[in-house]
């Protein structure tokens, strides 16, 4: 079956963009526009090579190949192609590629450039090296190389003008000031995730002392490590552990604060990395590790406590960052507590699958929405990026009736909202109501129940910030801000066509999706189920497409209330020049839930340090001195 | 038998003289001797160890026993990271030891060429001889021979400080040669006995069988003692931080991540291959100290203004992670030990030669509050001291990450074979620390080199290539031997399991 391009694609999906990052600095020389369209073809090259990956994931085979790497403990690194791998794949690779062509727009004219493309194709390669390594090690290579170009593109302008800081400058909430510059939220994006990242450390390396191996095949095939951690009752703690690095990269309840400012950084990257790719990696690691937990031990009950943490992670995130999306005033905020939330649904899928006597339809569900996130996420983020740079500011109650002055970006806006919200017929009705008929598959009902009640009230939540978002931007009249802009002599212009496209295809694949729903799940089903089935002996029943009926009301009757509230606010009776907002607003009790690691934060680092700075510089020297007996040995 | 590591070790020691007469004629150019010399020694260092997985060569020196010249799995890492650095450091040093002989004149005048042609000279001989003494160190197989060189690199980096350092200098080497040697004395002391008990100095003819069960213990605390003055063990580090920081910065470069982490290698030479009895005694505690020294350095480094101080402190917390996977009883935990010494080598000599980049740039500004913003004034400064905090952090594909996994799967693995629940705990507890370093790194990163430029730093830019080019070296070396850390691991464990088991 190993055909030329067949054996290379899976290493090449990955290598060229790490090659291309390094070869950006060479491109440079030849000036700004050859570096610019240079940049992009990486991407389109890797996306190509993902391509060619997929009659693998329809047929259901897999593809591993292995070279040697730390001789002296027989680890090897490799490649791993299964249908889990290559659907991922692909949706990075495609998606990449057209934030890519927006950034070319987006971006254009900033002097740094050079560093930007570095760091988004290493991005690129490091996401798909996550995608495609056969074992942990290797895995954890590009798992802190996103995080990495996380760090470096959140803090892009490192420069730390006023204008580039997320939040609003004097605000503060609980005493705690509430804006960022972009360097203080890419070090603390870095920070944070490296908490999460430890845990998963310390997860692996257990692992590795019970089983002598880090690959994901060999652990698939012998299950005697996990009868010792069993025995060792490590098994759990193991699991969560490793579940701890999703925690942190996929900003999940209680690492989740760095999200939110990481929107400090560009927009293409907040597209890229903060909504489509980079914090889905968590979700996919859960995805990876899953069935492996799921079928290492033959009963089922040993493990529930780890698939229970991670459906109430998951079901906890989500409420507690869709009542933040509630609140916030700019767009960026918005959608980013917002995919925090989703990313919340995804994990709640992937926690119910092993709680449920039939694995793959949770797993199907999280992955699903998954797919649908990242595409409509990615658009959304896009057309924010051009509402931003039309309007000039990232705050939505100074935009406000644009649908009349950029039509594209309001349609594609308004289809992946939509899509958000779960309007029927969409890409995320669909998934996000195989999410909820996951949860209601689960045997007890008494988990399953109050996990179900969560799930619904958060899309209740979502789809009255979907229609708020939608109502302040494009409906009501224009704001202060817009009138005196127009004053000035700039006027409101839709976005050219290297930035509304990417987007525009994006809400398109959208539709598309949304139209042909059912076949869409099947086709994953189908495929997903083959993997479960070959990679990890599981019996799937073969099952039609059906629809939950409780689970389609459930997500119809939030849609409804959610829709007839943010309506009624936003876009029938709302009015930009009147502060309405502000009974929305009380809502923020729920702030101080959320902030805790906020406030951590604030205590621990930067208050000390504002101590420190206020002081001599031998302040910290005390125990010194003391050794010292002080200074007389000096 | 042919003298390949005699040539590199014995060539820098008889060329230093020549090295100060070159440099009363040439002055700075002096560096590229060295450099020739240093880099020849390298090279010969290297194809000593591409004669198979054991080198040895070995001369009659009686009554002792004899000098022998060693490169195992064991010592080759350490001498290839000494070597590297000596020779890298050796370009790096001639404009920045150049500045510095005239920053100390304040016309430019005849006087200063002068000055300037008799310091060089003797810098670098100095310098040779340093470099010597820690290689010697490192490869002797006879303890006397090992004290000896353990001296030899005190000697000159005691003069090089006093001769050349900043500030307070006469004051804070002495008091760095004060420290080390007390150190040394204990040191010695156990030496002696498990020479005279173990029947030889010559490592191979040492047995435990002579030594009786109360006295090991003791050695094995001696020992411990005496190393970690040099490891600068929480405590016993005072003398660091004003060494480190007070040393002229190529020096600092070679003090901090070579000199000091050598305490490491002694400790795995005599303790765990030669007296394994005294290690398995001490290793719990010794354990427990890497913990507190790797989160007290780490904690420091947040009270620090000077930017040579922060790095300081950072090495007292590395060294901490040294002495944390020395003592985790298995062997890939002392692996990752060594590899640790490795990455220490690489990152923190990247981030003393980029905070001598600055230092040389910006007219000798030190303190880390007056700096900032210069990411776009010294963009290949601040991408190889970012490298260089990436590889103290452990973050892949740097030599750092391998070492730190290795280091703490060791540790792990030492204490779940064991079945200690106390050594999971402090295991849990110092994979816990390791966030403290990510914060330092990248929160010393961002006040240096992100944010507002001062206005007075306006027209700062990249050094001239003789420093730019050992950075990009280095920073590259880093993330070779992080992608393919088959280059230090290949000899090593194979080693390291033999004699653990």
């Amino acid at each position: 079956m190993a055909e030329i391009p067949f054996t290379l694609a899976p290493w090449l999906v990955w290598i060229i963009p790490l090659a291309g990052a390094l070869l950006t600095p060479l491109f440079a020389k030849l000036g700004d526009k050859p570096r610019d369209y240079i940049a992009v073809i990486f991407p389109l090259a890797s996306a190509i090579s993902a391509a060619t990956m997929l009659p693998l994931a329809l047929s259901g085979e897999v593809f591993h190949q292995q070279v040697p790497w730390i001789t002296a403990l027989n680890i090897k690194a490799g490649v791993l192609a299964d249908p889990l791998s290559v659907l991922m794949a692909n949706i990075v690779a495609w998606i990449s590629f057209l934030i890519m062509v927006y950034s070319t727009g987006y971006m254009h004219g900033d002097k740094s450039l050079t560093r930007y493309w570095f760091f988004m194709n290493f991005f690129i390669g490091s996401m798909q090296l996550i995608v495609l390594s056969d074992n942990f090690l290797q895995l954890f290579f590009g798992w802190e190389g996103v995080g990495l170009c996380s760090y470096a593109l959140i803090g892009f302008w490192n420069k730390d003008q006023e204008k580039d800081y997320v939040g609003t400058v004097g605000h503060t909430t609980w005493g705690l000031p509430q804006a960022y510059s972009p360097s203080h939220a890419g070090m603390k994006a870095f920070v944070t995730t490296r908490v999460g990242d430890v845990a998963f450390l310390i997860g692996i390396l257990t692992l590795f002392y019970f089983s002598g191996t880090f690959s994901f095949t060999e652990l698939a095939e012998e299950h005697k490590w996990a009868a010792d951690l069993a025995r060792s009752g490590l098994l759990i703690p193991v699991a969560v552990l490793i579940f701890g690095g999703s925690i942190g990269k996929s900003a999940q309840f209680p690492l989740h604060e760095w999200l939110p400012d990481a929107m400090a950084g560009p927009t293409s990257v907040s597209a890229l990395i903060h909504a489509a790719t980079m914090v889905k990696a968590g979700v996919f690691l859960v995805a990876r590790i899953g069935p492996l937990f799921y079928t290492a031990v033959q009963s089922i009950n040993m493990v529930s406590p780890f698939f229970l943490t991670v459906a109430w992670i998951g079901a906890i995130t989500a409420f507690l960052a869709a009542s933040q999306a509630l609140v916030s005033k700019e767009v960026k905020k918005v959608m980013a507590y917002s995919t925090v939330s989703q990313i919340g649904y995804m994990m709640l899928g992937l926690g119910v699958a092993g709680l449920a006597s039939e694995f793959v339809a949770g797993f199907v569900a999280g992955f699903f929405h998954l797919t649908n996130h990242a595409i409509f996420k990615a658009s959304l983020f896009m057309g924010a990026g051009a509402l931003i740079h039309a309007t000039g500011t990232k705050y939505m109650n100074e935009m406000g009736g644009l649908r009349k002055h950029m039509r594209k970006t309001y349609f594609a806006m308004l289809i992946v909202t939509g899509s958000l919200a779960g309007v029927p017929f969409l890409s995320g009705f669909w998934s996000k109501d195989a999410v909820l008929a996951a949860v209601l598959n689960v045997e007890s009902a008494s988990v399953a129940f109050p996990l179900f009640v969560v799930a619904v009230v958060t899309a209740i939540m979502t789809s009255f910030y979907s229609f708020r978002m939608i109502g302040m931007i494009f409906f009501g009249e224009k704001s202060h801000h817009l009138e005196k802009m127009e004053e000035h002599g700039h006027h409101v212009h839709e976005a050219p066509a290297v930035m509304w496209l990417p987007y525009g295809i994006l809400a398109v694949a959208t539709l598309i999706i949304g139209l042909t729903g059912p076949f869409f799940e099947g086709f994953l089903e189908n495929s997903l189920g083959k993997y479960l089935e070959e990679s990890f002996g599981m019996h799937i029943a073969e099952e039609g497409f059906k629809l939950n009926p409780i689970a389609v009301s459930g997500s119809v009757i939030a849609l409804a209330i959610g829709g007839f509230l943010g309506y009624n606010f936003y876009i029938a009776w709302f009015d930009l020049q009147v502060p309405r907002k502000q009974m929305v607003h009380q809502c923020s009790i729920l702030q101080g839930l959320r902030q805790w690691n906020n406030i951590i934060w604030q205590c621990c680092i930067q208050r000390g340090r504002v101590r420190n700075s206020r002081q001599d510089e031998h302040r910290g020297f005390k125990v010194d001195d003391w050794l010292l007996f002080g200074k007389q040995l000096v | 038998m042919a003298v390949i590591l005699g040539q590199s070790l014995l060539l820098p020691i008889i060329l230093a003289p020549l090295a100060y007469l070159i440099g009363r004629r040439v002055g700075a150019k002096t560096g590229w001797f060295a450099f020739v010399v240093l880099a020849y020694s390298t090279i010969m260092l290297l194809f000593a160890g591409m004669q198979g997985s054991e080198y040895t060569e070995v001369y009659p020196w009686q009554p002792i026993g004899e000098f022998g010249l060693k490169l195992d799995g064991l010592s080759a890492p350490f001498a290839a990271i000494i070597y590297i650095l000596s020779t890298t450091l050796a370009v790096y040093s001639i404009p920045y030891m150049k500045h510095k002989v005239e920053e100390e004149f304040e016309h430019h005048s005849p006087e200063v060429e002068q000055a300037i042609k008799r310091k060089m000279g003797l810098y670098y001989s100095l310098y040779l001889l340093y470099a010597a003494g820690m290689l010697g160190t490192v490869l002797a197989t006879n303890l006397i021979q090992f004290y000896i060189f353990f001296e030899l690199m005190l000697i000159p980096s005691f003069f090089l400080i006093a001769e050349f350092g900043y500030g307070d200098r006469y004051r804070i080497s002495l008091m760095y040669f004060l420290w080390t040697h007390v150190g040394a004395v204990i040191l010695l002391a156990a030496i002696l006995s498990i020479g005279f008990l173990g029947g030889g100095f010559d490592f191979a003819k040492i047995s435990t069988s002579g030594i009786p069960e109360g006295i090991r213990v003791w050695l094995g605390i001696a020992v411990t003692l005496g190393l970690f003055v040099k490891l600068a063990a929480a405590g016993l580090h005072v003398w660091l931080p004003y060494a480190h920081a007070e040393a002229p910065t190529p020096i600092s470069a070679l003090l901090s991540p070579a000199m000091i982490g050598i305490g490491g290698y002694s400790f795995i030479r005599i303790l765990v291959f030669l007296v394994p009895s005294a290690y398995a005694s001490v290793a719990f505690w010794v354990s427990i100290w890497g913990l507190i020294t790797m989160l007290y350095g780490g904690l420091m480094v947040f009270a620090q203004d000077d930017i040579k101080r922060v790095l300081a402190y950072s090495s007292v917390s590395q060294m901490g992670y040294i002495i944390f996977g020395m003592a985790s009883a298995y062997y890939v935990g002392v692996g990752g030990s060594v590899f640790q010494y490795v990455s220490h080598g690489t990152g923190k000599a990247l981030l003393f030669m980029a905070a001598g980049a600055i230092i040389l740039q910006t007219g000798g500004l030190r303190s880390i509050g007056k700096l900032g913003g210069l990411a776009g004034k010294l963009p290949i400064t601040a991408t190889c001291a970012l490298i260089g905090f990436l590889v103290i952090v452990g973050v892949p594909p740097m030599n750092g990450f391998q070492s730190e996994w290795m280091l703490f799967f060791g540790s792990f693995a030492g204490a779940l074979q064991s079945g200690s629940q106390e050594k999971l705990i402090i295991t849990a507890l110092a994979l816990t620390t390791t966030p403290v370093t990510a914060g330092y790194a990248m929160w010393t990163m961002r006040r240096v080199f992100f944010g507002k430029t001062p206005e007075n730093l306006s027209n700062v830019k990249d050094p001239p290539a003789t420093i730019t080019i050992p950075l990009i070296f280095l920073a590259a070396l880093s993330i070779i031997l992080g992608i393919y850390p088959n280059l230090v691991t290949e000899r090593l464990l194979p080693l390291l399991s033999a004699v653990m088991k």
